[in-house]
């Protein structure tokens, strides 16, 4: 028998100095694994044998900050379909650099502003078709339309492309979830991989011509136009980039709000506590994405020795750059395990930090704001549908359907 | 209250110019442009919010 004051870290996540950040059950419920790894493990070994697990907030942001040690330049490590580096997040400074500056500009908070009230409008249309019926599927009906279709919006895309983008995206990123087998082994994972890659390089590829012949107020005109430092980027570089957008500009957002509204439907007074003061929700937001970090860890390649907390990491070793974990340590963030929503300082490293900082973080904070306004105007009140156990997927923190009810007014 | 921002640590995150439009703006990059290089009164308050809002700890406040 254990001891009751002692809890065990759930099994199924591993024990303390050995980590699996792909169970089911550690990506239902991560905090307890994060806390217990940053206060007694800061360097855990992953059982998938990937490399070592770095927790602790110091170590972590130290690391975000250093790419010359811990790199991004590790396209073929991670083997995501790709026949050259997506840029920027697989190139280092200082090359990456250049390419932030065609990039930055384009996903300014200033710009996205530009597209908040269609951002509005679709949420409210999104749940016009399903108010009055009192029950939706949260990630079906709005959480994966809503983020998505801002991104076709600003990739200058038909809307009704929506679903071949969706398989694309999952084709790289869960191919498990796709693979027509029982038991999907790695090679067919694999394969689906590198031909869903084939099929998004195709597909850019004909945007790209079709931008140059008819250029647009779209991103990829805009790629074909804008120079830095006296040079334009070439098709491949565009085709680079168009790579990355589809990753990171499908599943991240439409994760963060089922995140959010899976804690909500969960906390009753933390949601009425939104609807009776929305202007706390910009600081929920912040606060909801340190508690949830829906994207659990980033990975790294170390290009030198480094000795941490006792523990060495070798030349050419992966690590898992835990921010789920950095985002619970008390060092940085006092009473870290409890839920604040006006929490006064929150350096929280969900969007990560340092060179690689997240592109699209302006746009993700209009997107999540906008949608938990929206929302919580229109639904005040929910719950998760009786009997529905949502099923969150590893690494990305997706809940592929959350089924909600509530009662009409 | 004197604030400084170390240019070469700012990324774009952005918290500076969300939580105290009064003393930042951002470039073109969106990187982060100080306003106000000398601070008084509630301004003081808004000051250290957005300095421990960094998470590249750019900014400096000194009294």
């Amino acid at each position: 028998m254990t001891d009751p004051e002692s809890p065990e870290p759930a099994q199924e996540a591993g024990s303390a100095d050995a980590v699996n950040l792909f169970s089911g059950e550690f990506a239902r419920c991560p905090q307890p694994v994060y806390r217990d790894l940053v206060s007694r493990c800061p360097v855990a070994h992953s059982v998938l044998g990937d490399g070592k697990v770095i927790s602790r907030y110091e170590d972590v942001i130290w690391a975000l900050r250093n790419p010359q040690i811990f790199s991004s330049e590790m396209e073929l490590q991670l083997a995501l379909g790709t026949e050259r580096p997506m840029i920027p997040q697989q190139v280092d400074p200082p090359a990456q650099t250049r390419y932030r500056k065609v990039l930055d500009p384009r996903f300014s908070k200033k710009r996205m502003r530009e597209i908040e009230p269609d951002i509005r409008r679709h949420a409210n249309a999104l749940i016009d078709a399903f108010a009055d019926t009192g029950q939706c599927d949260f990630a079906r009906d709005f959480a994966v339309p809503l983020p998505c279709t801002a991104f076709l919006s600003l990739m200058g895309l038909p809307h009704e492309e929506l679903p071949r983008f969706l398989r694309m995206k999952d084709g790289i990123i869960r191919p498990q979830e796709l693979v027509e087998e029982e038991v999907p082994d790695f090679a067919a994972m694999q394969a689906l991989r590198v031909q869903t890659g084939k099929d998004i390089y195709a597909y850019f590829r004909d945007v790209i011509e079709d931008r140059r012949r008819a250029p647009g107020d779209d991103m990829i005109s805009y790629l074909l136009e804008t120079e830095v430092d006296g040079a334009r980027l070439t098709d491949e570089d565009i085709l680079d980039v168009s790579f990355l957008l589809i990753l990171a500009g499908l599943d991240t957002v439409t994760a963060t709000l089922e995140c959010n509204i899976a804690y909500l439907a969960g906390h009753p007074a933390q949601r009425e506590r939104l609807v009776a003061d929305p202007a706390l929700i910009p600081s929920a937001v912040e606060e909801l994405m340190r508690w949830e970090t829906p994207v659990t860890a980033v990975p790294r390649l170390v290009k030198e020795k480094v000795t941490l907390h006792g523990v060495d990491i070798e030349a050419g070793e992966m690590v898992s750059l835990l921010i789920g974990a950095a985002n619970l340590d008390d060092e940085e963030f006092g009473n870290a395990d409890a839920v604040e929503f006006d929490r006064a300082r929150n350096r929280h490293l969900a969007f990560g930090g340092g060179a690689h900082r997240c592109l699209g973080s302006h746009l993700a904070r209009l997107e999540l704001q906008v949608a938990m306004e929206v929302w919580h105007e229109r639904v005040p009140s929910y719950a998760i549908a009786p009997g529905a156990v949502p099923v969150f997927s590893p690494g990305i923190r997706e809940i592929r359907s959350l089924p909600l009810v509530w009662a009409n007014a | 209250m004197k604030l400084r921002v170390l240019a070469d640590r700012c990324t774009g995150h952005g918290r500076c110019y969300d939580l105290a439009p009064e003393l930042f703006d951002e470039d073109e990059d969106g990187h982060c442009r100080l306003l106000v290089p000398v601070v008084s009164g509630d301004l003081e308050a808004k000051a250290r919010v957005a300095a421990q809002n960094c998470p590249e700890e750019a900014i400096v406040v000194s009294d």
